[in-house]
């Protein structure tokens, strides 16, 4: 069931809401617990019992991790600062332990279905290498819905409760809630403990309020997706598939083609989810913030994904840089070189451990690696050169706040996105890698009005995708202006409020690509 | 404080450390110097900066990165 069909939007989630007002406050939560299991037994069915486990190895290890802390704390209370010393280190290794026991169980679940098949190739072909007769093979599973985005939140749960950042959760139903939330389960954000427990645990009642702006929310990704990324899904697909019959410019089309409609599928995805969460009165943290507008790389990583990219930055980024290895490492540098080196040795060797998970996290495949080191190495060159590129700006006495300078730094990004963008939805690391050849070797535009007609999309296409896409381009203009459109709309009367809800009702049902000759979009992020 | 802030102005020496209040959400600091800002304070301040302190409520401000500083000297 995914959140843009009709059996969710207009059976399930009408449903939920109708049962979730009716009972008392009390029993409220366990209404969206009860729906959360049965949204993930439609998707993947008995696999069900693993989420529960992960739920249950967290809750068991919290607990323990706060028996420990108050075991603690009662030993140090009448002693000395170095006895104090000596009992804290003794007790933080023993909270150590249970955390990467914990945290093993819930990745050992996540390596099983998701990369197992990889590393057997990988193992595979090295034997092959060195001439060995010897073949692994495994049986694939299905993987449970979701195992990505939760066991990442997980993690995140058990690291919060070790540091002391959060309490841990003494209820399992909420720990199991806060997991498996339905509207979060399938393509995230990856939200925080401490910044949902208490609006999911609160049982507020669904008002007209709540659920008209939620709807309205929900409205405008339900757009993103069906006029636009699911219009765009065929002209990718012949792309994709058999780009060694086109020239380099359509290729390249191809590749700015998917960019949108991932952005398009993705962040409408994450309209549905938050506009989910509104109508429950649950804020859900927003995952995009206009990633178009970016000047660099590592700004759009910071606009796109961001639920993603702020979990690396807590528990991969710092605790890298700041190890005793890494530090031990950066410190010889600060030696021999100065502060800004040892700081760029020490950040490079997070960030290559971060974009190598990121792009591990993405899928089990090279090209995934490959788009992880890819955005590794812009980052790492950015940071290494932007001191010199500021000094150059000063002496062409060319402003880093002028528009058009500014226009070009956006577009540089965005460039430098469509590339990425097209080893990620590559069929495979050759592919990718071929495509690009094309894009830099055949860059020919004879006959290429003649085949952009030709690959599923026509001319009343186009004008519907510009018209959309224009809309989506103004909307965003206002939300980095920080204009509140959807407040400022709450505020007209009811004839302009209702006519801008039919208007964007009407444009999915008249301009949405549905029906015979178009091919929705499988949610994509739901496969990582 | 005045030792910190002669860090930071060696770091970034565009903002006003005594005014400015979102040096991380306004992109003052961003990842990397924060790195390189942790590493002096650390060798200035003989203290061990956690990463559950690394949020930026603790790196907002001079005066909050102070207080961080000061809290932990005596915690140690």
């Amino acid at each position: 069931m995914s959140y843009f069909s009709v059996l969710y939007i207009l059976v399930f989630l009408p449903l939920v809401i109708i049962i979730y007002n009716i009972l008392p406050k009390k029993v409220k939560p366990l209404v969206l617990l009860f729906s959360s299991y049965l949204f993930f037994f439609l998707y993947s069915k008995w696999l069900l019992i693993f989420i529960f486990l992960s739920s249950l190895s967290i809750y068991i290890a919290g607990i323990y991790i706060k028996k420990i802390e108050k075991e603690k704390n009662e030993k140090i209370k009448d002693l000395d600062i170095n006895n104090k010393k000596i009992i804290k280190d003794k007790y933080k290794k023993k909270k150590k332990i249970i955390l990467i026991i914990a945290i093993i169980f819930n990745v050992l679940f996540l390596f099983y279905f998701k990369y197992l098949g990889f590393f057997k190739n990988i193992l595979n072909n090295i034997l092959n290498l060195f001439n060995l007769n010897l073949k692994f093979k495994i049986i694939k599973h299905l993987a449970p819905i979701g195992i990505s985005f939760y066991t990442l939140q997980a993690i995140s749960y058990l690291a919060d409760v070790y540091n002391g950042k959060i309490e841990a959760e003494e209820n399992l139903l909420k720990l199991m809630l806060y997991l498996s939330f339905f509207p979060t389960l399938v393509e995230g954000p990856i939200t925080r403990y401490n910044e949902v427990k208490d609006k999911i645990y609160a049982g507020q009642k669904v008002t007209y309020h709540s659920f008209c702006f939620g709807y309205q929310r929900i409205l405008y990704g339900l757009f993103k997706k069906m006029v636009i990324a699911d219009r765009l899904n065929i002209f990718v697909k012949i792309i994709f598939n058999y780009y060694s019959f086109f020239r380099g410019p359509i290729v390249f089309l191809g590749a700015i083609f998917y960019t949108i409609l991932l952005y398009m599928e993705f962040s409408g995805t994450m309209d549905i989810v938050i506009g989910t969460g509104e109508i429950f009165n649950i804020d859900i943290p927003e995952n995009f913030r206009q990633p178009f507008f970016s000047k660099n790389i590592s700004e759009f990583w910071s606009r796109w994904h961001i639920t993603l990219g702020l979990w690396f930055k807590d528990y991969i980024f710092y605790p890298v840089s700041l190890s005793k290895f890494v530090k031990k490492i950066s410190n010889n540098f600060k030696r021999i070189f100065n502060n800004r080196v040892s700081s760029l040795i020490m950040g490079g060797i997070a960030l290559f451990a971060v974009w190598s998970l990121n792009g591990l996290w993405h899928g089990a495949g090279y090209q995934f690696l490959f788009f992880g080191y890819y955005h590794f190495l812009l980052i790492f060159i950015g940071n290494i050169f932007e001191p010199y590129i500021i000094k150059l700006l000063k002496k062409l006495r060319i402003n880093r706040e002028n528009f058009f300078y500014k226009l070009f730094r956006i577009i540089k990004t965005c460039l430098l996105i469509f590339i990425g963008e097209l080893f990620f939805r590559a069929n495979s690391l050759s592919s990718g890698l071929n495509m690009m050849k094309i894009i830099l070797t055949n860059f020919s535009f004879k006959g290429f009005n003649k085949v952009i007609l030709s690959l599923g999309l026509d001319i009343k296409d186009y004008i519907i995708l510009s018209f959309a896409l224009l809309f989506v381009f103004i909307i965003s203009i206002l939300k980095e202006k920080q204009i509140n459109i959807r407040k400022s709309l709450s505020k007209k009367n009811i004839v302009i409020r209702w006519t801008c809800f039919y208007a964007l009702i009407l444009s999915i049902i008249v301009f949405g690509a549905y029906g015979a000759g178009y091919t929705p979009v499988e949610p994509i992020y739901a496969d990582f | 404080m005045e030792k910190l802030i002669n860090i930071l102005e060696e770091l970034n020496p565009s903002v006003d450390y005594n005014t400015c209040e979102n040096l991380v959400d306004g992109r003052y600091l961003d990842s990397l110097t924060i790195l390189s800002l942790i590493s002096e304070i650390e060798d200035c301040f003989g203290i061990q900066i956690p990463t559950v302190e690394i949020i930026p409520e603790n790196f907002n401000s001079a005066k909050k990165i102070w207080q961080l500083i000061s809290r932990l000297q005596e915690e140690e």
